[in-house]
């Protein structure tokens, strides 16, 4: 159980090489944009972590739904690691489009859509957790997450909707700018190069982390396996 | 009592659920006066925490009424699926032989009816002390019928997840953490659609939110439908 | 045109966020494996003991 399989080792090194060259690529090769300046740099990496997010959440909310056919928990740990990641990754994201927006639209925070459903994902994903913390029984913790994964999965998505729905109708005036004003700028072809490749990056560095994340979770089930065992 | 058709057991189910809730509470009267003070208070604390004009009043009105109906609502669920719990029906309903999701709708019918109570009271209260053309339209029926849309799809998850959070460990502090981020679609459509029939817009504008209310609805009815069962497994 | 803004700050916060919580977060699942794996070994321990203690005489 203790060492790693070399599958693993190798994507270990081979994600520490990626982040360092998507990195290399965000802060050096990509040119600086002319409006924004240097802030413009962590677009990249925003991209990137949503995109990550993006994918943990879906992983989630399909293993929930697999999980409660099957009733195999090897399900709810690929979903449990799937939020972990995805709400860190998440978390990143928000920081990166809020540090983005502050220099251009002069506040840390707007109401925009994708803010705003990031913003409250992570209120699923926080929820998540506490309800599994409150649950001892590891099936039934096991079903409850699955339940409100599936529920967070389909929620999430009619927010979002919502809230553009409400912003369609409602715009943001930005310091009496241009209300559809989102930051955008044309990229370059480099910039898309470095775009694309942060993404292809973090993908792998998805993967990486989330196999991780599931050898801490089977570790975790043997312990607690052990603990019961040893009571009894 | 053996060639009744299946279907109509179910239904006698559900009716029997929610009129177990209906008649305790009628003789209690317990959950209703809770949450009823509760609700006028929370519209007090806004009244002194908010200091606003006239015209700044209309624009929150129905922010204010739907955040209390939300508070309320939790307070009905909680203490709902608790006296299930605690007084081990829970147990006992779930012997019976009858698909496990006629309590769901059992429960879920008797939590509507209580928050529609709470609603129909707050909303003449309200329009009492915040008397204006706007609050006029407070009993028009599409605000009503705005307002029943909303609190059934807030009902529909409100339940199912209330079983969840009664059963965890934290309990009453679980069910707000669960249910807030999973309804705010219903806020907000529940919210926009009241500001827009309160501010007398177009009606097109009204019907864009209704119309989503209408599909968080069926999609959450559904949903809880097909999940409660594994809530409430042994 | 307007000459380009110097962001420089707000980049660098950004990438040290990034690097605080990406980091942080490996580290966590770092120390997390070897609270379990120390748990791990000592549950072992005392399997092995309770085992050989009813292996003993059940005099």
């Amino acid at each position: 159980m203790s060492s790693q399989p070399r599958t693993l080792q190798i994507l270990n090194f081979v994600s520490g090489l990626l982040l360092a060259a998507a990195a290399w690529m965000s802060l050096g090769y990509a040119p600086t944009e002319r409006v924004m300046g240097a802030v413009q740099r962590v677009f990249y990496f925003h991209v990137a972590t949503a995109w990550v997010g993006m994918l943990g959440f879906i992983v989630a909310a399909v293993a929930g739904v697999i999980f409660l056919v099957t009733g195999n928990l090897k399900w709810d740990k690929i979903g449990l690691a799937a939020v972990e990641i995805s709400l860190a990754f998440f978390f990143i994201a928000i920081v990166l489009g809020s540090i983005w927006a502050r220099p251009i639209w002069g506040t840390w925070w707007t109401w925009e859509p994708r803010l705003t459903t990031a913003a409250i994902l992570e209120m699923v994903y926080l929820a998540y957790l506490l309800l599994r913390q409150g649950v001892e029984d590891p099936e039934r913790r096991a079903r409850f997450g699955a339940v409100y994964t599936l529920l967070g999965g389909i929620s999430v998505p009619v927010t979002f909707v919502s809230i553009r729905l409400f912003r369609t109708i409602h715009p943001v005036v930005i310091m009496g700018g241009n209300p559809n004003a989102q930051g955008g700028f044309s990229m370059e072809t480099s910039m898309l190069q470095t775009m694309l490749f942060c993404i292809f990056a973090f993908s792998v560095i998805f993967v990486t982390l989330f196999w991780h994340r599931l050898r801490l979770g089977d570790l975790a089930e043997k312990v607690e396996q052990l603990k019961l065992k040893l009571i009894q | 009592m053996d060639n009744k058709r299946p279907s109509s057991s179910y239904f006698q189910a559900v009716l029997a659920v929610a009129w177990k809730d209906l008649a305790a509470e009628l003789r209690s009267r317990e959950l209703l006066s809770a949450m009823l003070v509760f609700a006028l208070l929370v519209i007090l604390i806004f009244n002194f925490s908010l200091e606003l004009d006239k015209e700044a009043r209309e624009n929150v009105t129905a922010g204010v009424l739907w955040t209390t109906f939300a508070f309320a609502g939790t307070l009905g669920l909680n203490r709902s699926m608790a006296v299930e719990k605690d007084r081990g029906c829970l147990d006992g309903l779930l012997l019976a032989p009858v698909d496990r999701s006629a309590i769901y709708f059992g429960k879920a019918i008797s939590n509507l009816a209580f928050m529609l109570l709470v609603e129909i009271i707050v909303l003449p209260v309200y329009s009492i002390l915040y008397t204006s053309v706007s609050t006029m339209r407070l009993f028009t029926p599409a605000f009503l019928g705005v307002t029943l849309l909303g609190s059934i799809g807030y009902v529909a998850v409100g339940t199912l997840l209330a079983s969840m959070a009664v059963q965890s460990r934290t309990r009453d502090v679980m069910l707000p953490i669960l249910l807030f981020p999973v309804i705010v679609p219903v806020l907000v459509a529940s919210v926009q659609a009241s500001r827009a029939i309160l501010q007398a817009l177009e009606m097109s504008e009204v019907m864009a939110w209704v119309n989503l209310l209408i599909v968080y609805d069926v999609i959450f009815i559904a949903l809880a439908f097909m999940v409660f069962d594994y809530v409430v497994e042994e | 045109m307007e000459p380009t803004p110097n962001t420089l700050n707000y980049m660098l916060s950004g990438y040290t966020i990034f690097a605080v919580v990406f980091f942080g977060y490996i580290i966590s699942l770092i120390s997390r494996w070897k609270n379990l794996r120390a748990e791990e070994k000592m549950l072992d321990e005392m399997e092995k003991n309770s085992s050989s203690n009813s292996t003993a005489s059940p005099l």
